[in-house]
């Protein structure tokens, strides 16, 4: 009987695995295929999909084919296609590994793509965050398809609550900080049970100071060509300086355990501003797209980050999506016509509801005054603040070097030191500088 | 070898994989130990540099040396103990064992990945079970995962989850002794204590032996638990030898200078095996 029953689950499992649907069929079999790898998943994957989509309607010659591969998998998967010479077409990645790979030579050179006019013209009309992201070495190696920039996003409703008038948002940091403090509150053991305003990420204040990680004048990064380290400027210093007097004012443990409470899963439904958890927070361009999906009726509003005293106005960090050729990838010209649709480098009008589809900042001020874009606008006046802080020159982009990844790890683990009270501003600087200069020491020793 | 052939022919896929996926793997790491390696560039060689550096100025490499020891040298002898007693209990004849069997067993089969996730949760140090719990006892249970002190002292605590798996091997080691050697003690009036301590106990430690080797290997090459839910942090105190490894490979693309740290790790393996062995005729008893 067990016998019996053994062969028919197999019979069962066989008659499964034939009925069960296989590989997707290509749409257009006859085109050349372009092998697209991004990194989004759920519902950013879904736009992804509508742009593909789009670009294949509009395509006589092409065809792309868009895969996901998420996670942390995703750069490690990337570099050992490239290294057995069977890479993607084209793949969407964090700006990050721009200058690591590109100093490998993993990165064809977008701007040798172009003719002399249109890198001319690239220059002139693409955001200098743009440039600064996607560059390394005076060569072009990403085209962004998205933007991050960052600013204050409040809740009238806590701020009316407390008194204060949500028509006149502080000038000053010291001014938001002292908004924070009214709209804080804790329980009645002492404990946090909502943040009026948390100042925290150190490389997102560093410009706002008037700091910086790297010397654009001069083209050295932080730490120089010579091996000296210059982390610990006085801006800098004075950046860490109060985001840690802050965190010592609201309680250093206090503040950990708050927000290891939070809700943070990564879900866009699960932000502690849409549960009310922070009054005033520092977020992305992207929480406009999904407040108006996941919280319609909540009343917010946005303002950029205020300076200090002496320091930066419509300053701050960004990062954003690129678009990148390995090497080695067998249809540059496929993935080079994508890129250009997607990006809107070819019709920025076309393109320009691309990004508003995943609610993106874009690549030139052409996209954005397009009329899709303008529309959107006015759709949610919110999002025009970060429209507006993108083309400062205060905006920073994390060093170009090829060991940016390990820098900025470094810098978020001084931050970390510094936050939880373990070291004085001063002592997490002076050691994240003295760690960087021994990782750049031990390159230089072995030849890189 | 002749008349093994078809045997061999049976076995052929696996010694394929086992020998392009894991010998060429490991003898290739040697070589690239000593190399400047970042997957797409030719290996360069570098000599000792990548051990001189790693020995004589990476503070981190140590600091995740010493959280690795700390981490077997308290989480190993725990788990060790709490799942021989488990075992202790679960071969009692009880009505229902095998459901008791079943529970402390399950946990074992779930996934780390999944078992993380679910920890990170139940130790949150506001809306967590465990502080919840520890709330109800008047106790203001601590930040568990995100404070220097208890972050390494959580994921030990959280080793004992997983003891499923040994408690099974100790419960096959005591179905094992000879029932004579029982009612041989008890003829001579040895109570419970007498029998556990003078028969179960010494009969049990060709399996203890085991479970210390094995949870060993396993305490040196902890990764999952600490990727998934502290990343190394706060302030590296649970960065572990193999996560800071896996940084350096993956993350930092420097693979000369990982495989370099993998293969001090596998000398250490290495010694400290052999030091147990060598200890083992000491007190593993074989046969009754």
């Amino acid at each position: 009987m067990i016998i019996v029953l053994l062969n028919l689950l197999l019979a069962a499992t066989f008659v499964l695995v034939f009925a069960l649907p296989g590989p997707r069929r290509r749409a257009y079999p006859r085109r050349v295929a372009v092998r697209f790898w991004h990194m989004w998943t759920g519902e950013w994957k879904d736009v992804v999909d509508r742009i593909a989509q789009r670009f294949n309607e509009s395509q006589e010659k092409y065809e792309l084919i868009a895969l996901s591969v998420p996670g942390a998998t995703a750069d490690s998967k990337f570099l050992l296609a490239v290294a057995g010479g069977d890479p993607p077409d084209c793949m969407a990645q964090w700006n990050q590994v721009i200058p690591a790979w590109a100093d490998k030579g993993v990165l064809v050179p977008l701007d040798t793509l172009m003719s002399t006019d249109e890198w001319k013209d690239f220059q002139a009309t693409a955001y200098p965050v743009a440039l600064k992201i996607g560059s390394y070495k005076g060569h072009l190696y990403g085209v962004t398809t998205g933007l991050n920039i960052w600013a204050c996003y409040y809740r009238p409703d806590h701020l009316r609550a407390a008194g204060l008038d949500p028509d006149r948002f502080p000038a000053d940091l010291d001014g938001l900080w002292a908004w924070g403090e009214k709209l804080t509150r804790t329980d009645a053991e002492g404990n946090l049970t909502r943040l009026g305003f948390l100042p925290a990420w150190y490389q997102m204040f560093v410009p706002v100071f008037g700091g910086s990680f790297y010397d654009e004048q001069t083209g050295a990064v932080a730490v120089e060509q010579t091996g000296a380290v210059t982390i610990n400027t006085p801006a800098n210093l004075r950046a860490l300086t109060w985001l840690a007097d802050k965190r010592a004012e609201l309680g250093y443990k206090k503040v950990v355990r708050f927000i290891s409470s939070l809700n943070t899963g990564g879900f866009s439904t699960e932000w502690p501003f849409i549960s009310g958890q922070y009054s005033i927070t520092v977020d992305g361009q992207w929480r406009v797209e999904q407040l108006a999906k996941y919280a319609p009726d909540l009343e917010y509003r946005t303002a950029p980050i205020p300076p200090p005293s002496g320091g930066k106005a419509h300053a701050g960090w960004s990062n954003g999506n690129f678009m990148i050729i390995p090497t080695g990838a067998r249809q540059v010209a496929g993935a080079w016509e994508f890129i250009k649709f997607w990006s809107g480098l070819e019709q920025p009008e076309r393109a320009a509801e691309f990004y508003t589809w995943g609610g993106w900042l874009p690549l030139s001020d052409k996209i954005a005054k397009a009329p899709e874009y303008r529309k959107y606008l006015a759709k949610f006046p919110q999002f025009k603040t970060f429209l507006d802080v993108l083309p400062s020159e205060n905006i920073q982009v994390s060093p170009p070097v090829p060991y940016q990844v390990f820098l900025m790890d470094m810098i978020s683990r001084a931050d970390d030191f510094a936050m939880r009270g373990t070291k004085t501003p001063g002592q997490a600087l002076e050691d994240l500088e003295r760690e960087v200069a021994q990782e750049v020491a031990k390159r230089k020793r072995s030849g890189q | 070898m002749r008349d093994n052939r078809i045997g061999y022919a049976f076995i052929s896929p696996w010694l394929f994989g086992f020998l392009v996926f894991t010998a060429f793997p490991f003898i290739a790491s040697i070589y690239l130990s000593f190399c400047r390696y970042d997957i797409i560039s030719p290996p360069v060689w570098v000599g000792w540099a990548n051990y001189e550096e790693l020995l004589g100025n990476d503070p981190r490499f140590w600091k995740a040396l010493w959280n690795t020891v700390s981490y077997a040298c308290v989480a190993l002898p725990l788990c060790i103990a709490t799942a021989f007693a488990l075992s202790l209990l679960l071969n009692l004849e009880v009505r229902g064992m095998s459901v008791y069997r079943t529970v402390f067993f399950l946990p074992y089969i779930i996934p780390t990945v999944a078992t993380s996730v679910v920890f990170v949760w139940v130790l949150n140090p506001q809306i967590g079970l465990i502080n919840g719990l520890l709330g109800k006892l008047g106790v203001h249970g601590p930040n568990w995962l995100n404070d220097t002190n208890w972050a390494m002292r959580s994921l030990i605590l959280m080793s004992v989850w997983g003891v499923g798996g040994s408690v099974i091997i100790y419960l096959a080691g005591l179905k094992d002794i000879p029932i004579s050697l029982y009612e041989a003690a008890v003829v001579d009036g040895a109570g419970a204590w007498q029998r556990t301590r003078h028969i179960t106990f010494p009969m049990m430690t060709p399996v203890i032996f085991f479970n210390l080797i094995m949870g060993l290997i396993g305490a040196f090459q902890y990764f999952t638990q600490a990727f998934m839910m502290t990343n190394g942090g706060p302030e590296d105190s649970t960065l572990f030898y193999a996560l800071y490894l896996f940084y350096r490979a993956w993350r930092y693309l420097d693979m000369g200078y990982a495989s370099a740290m993998a293969w001090v790790l596998f000398v250490i393996v290495t010694v400290v095996t052999v030091i147990v062995f060598r200890t083992h005729s000491k007190w593993v008893h074989y046969g009754a």
